[in-house]
């Protein structure tokens, strides 16, 4: 079993070889938290702020991913920022995203947790990038795979 | 005696000058006889000067209709030219007047010269009268609005809370006792799924029933329901809330407190979705007799009187929700210095209950 800081480690090779500004993996906490999910490993995080944040499903961007099992990009913020209410997502705030895009990690046809890449600047986030996303949730980041992260 | 008499026609000379109500006399054919200043300062200078001219029906062009049974505003029956003078003793009627348009009136119509046909046509402005009773009724209603919201909302957060959840936590306990049982390995980790989605479906029905209205606010007063309330602040949003209290859990009316939650409720969410910061402080204290709620960030701030982000609604929904309980809400805000909201609501003796 590998510690905390080997995940933000592997997180981090991950951040620097694909070129996101930000990445981070939102998973379920165990059952003494009652299953909530919380932003647990980031990389070219700003702060540590959002790691205090509780997402309840469908609230937010885990949340919202975390509930529909679907993929959710942002690629220009101020779109986004007409028809929804910024302090709902208080990772886009936090860490400055202006450009983001949110997968699930699935594991035993559930979803386990979110992976997450952004950037600080608008329009950086393509459909590439997006499938990059979902390759790297499928197969896992080093020995970060879906099973390995649902036991926490 | 003449000395009365004199005395009389002064006064009646006086009343008539000074009155504010506008009185008109007619002859029998409708024609003006004589009007007081009161009356002249309501009609417009054209239709005074045919007046004073002595045209017939010339009061028509500022009349726009008296108030039957039927309708507001009509012609029918006129009471000028009514056959029935006496049904006219208390009218209402609509006048187009000089600077504030068609104005509500109080009038009376009648006859004091039977023998020459003269009439009396007195008119008492109503519109101060109609705005007094416009906010009364705009005050209850609410009142009761409000009241109306509240307890339907204590209602569906009790069934959430007392029977949603209690029925789905049996069921979570129930699967929990199905690890002591025979059965597969592949059905224990799916029951094991199973337990998680019911668990956090608890907690989301949990959360809902507190958002919607917290038990504890009824159960254990302000103190207990603003810091469980702050502490999911913290967790939802990563706003750290610095809450100070003085009241020792002191409980007050149920009204009061509900105010106080709700109005502390939008001002610390206008924080968040406004004033861009990281922490904010309030603070809740008793002073001079008066319960106090102070909700202070030092974020951006905004020009009082500007246009206002989101609806708007808000700050005038503090206001009005202070007003149930006689007590009002001060906001002070400038830009780049952040927001203050003051709430102040007096509290008797009687206000305390335990």
């Amino acid at each position: 079993m590998k510690n905390n800081a080997d995940h933000e480690t592997q997180l981090q090779q991950f951040q620097v070889e694909h070129n996101f500004d930000f990445v981070a993996i939102a998973l379920v906490e165990p059952a003494e938290n009652q299953y909530v999910l919380k932003w647990k490993y980031t990389s070219g995080n700003l702060s540590n702020r959002i790691k205090k944040v509780v997402l309840h499903s469908g609230k937010g961007i885990a949340g919202t991913v975390f509930k529909t099992g679907k993929p959710l990009m942002i690629k220009n913020r101020s779109e986004f920022e007409q028809r929804e209410d910024l302090f709902n997502y208080p990772i886009l705030v936090f860490e400055n995203l202006r450009s983001m895009g949110a997968v699930p990690i699935w594991h035993n046809g559930r979803v386990a947790g979110v992976l997450l890449g952004g950037y600080r600047e608008a329009d950086r986030m393509s459909d590439e990038k997006l499938q990059i996303l979902i390759q790297t949730a499928a197969k896992g980041i080093g020995n970060l795979d879906g099973k390995e992260l649902m036991l926490n | 005696m003449p000395a009365n008499k004199d005395l009389r026609l002064e006064l009646m000379l006086k009343m008539f000058t000074n009155s504010t109500e506008a009185i008109f006399f007619f002859d029998r054919e409708g024609k003006i006889l004589s009007l007081n200043p009161a009356a002249e300062k309501i009609i417009d200078a054209t239709v005074l000067e045919q007046l004073q001219k002595g045209a017939e029906l010339a009061i028509c062009r500022a009349c726009r209709g008296y108030t039957s049974s039927t309708e507001i505003q009509t012609c029918i029956n006129c009471y000028l030219s009514s056959t029935q003078p006496e049904d006219f003793s208390s009218f209402q009627v609509f006048l187009e007047t000089k600077d504030k348009g068609v104005v509500p009136y109080a009038a009376t119509f009648h006859s004091i010269d039977p023998e020459n046909g003269i009439r009396v046509f007195m008119l008492r402005d109503l519109s101060v009268q109609f705005k007094t009773q416009k906010q009364l009724h705009q005050n209850t209603m609410m009142k009761h609005v409000i009241e109306a919201q509240e307890n339907e909302r204590k209602r569906i957060s009790r069934e959430l809370h007392d029977s949603v959840a209690q029925e789905l936590l049996s069921a979570v306990i129930e699967l929990r006792a199905l690890k002591y049982m025979k059965g597969g390995q592949e059905i224990l980790e799916k029951t094991e799924d199973t337990k998680v989605t019911l668990t956090r479906l608890l907690d989301d029905i949990r959360n809902l029933s507190v958002e919607l209205r917290p038990a504890a606010l009824d159960d254990f007063g302000l103190e207990a329901a603003f810091r469980s309330h702050f502490k999911r602040i913290e967790e939802s949003y990563g706003i750290t809330v610095e809450f100070k209290a003085d009241i020792h859990k002191k409980r007050y009316g149920n009204e009061i407190e509900t105010v106080f939650y709700r109005v502390c409720q939008e001002a610390v969410l206008n924080s968040i979705k406004y004033a861009f910061v990281e922490e904010l402080k309030v603070s809740l204290f008793k002073k001079d007799d008066f319960l106090q709620l102070i909700v202070k960030d030092h974020g951006v701030g905004f020009k009082q009187g500007e246009n206002p982000r989101g609806t708007g609604l808000g700050l005038y929904g503090m206001k009005e929700r202070a007003d149930l309980v006689g007590g009002r809400v001060d906001i002070f805000s400038e830009p780049g210095k952040g927001t203050t909201v003051h709430l102040l609501v007096p509290i008797g003796k009687a206000g305390e209950t335990r």
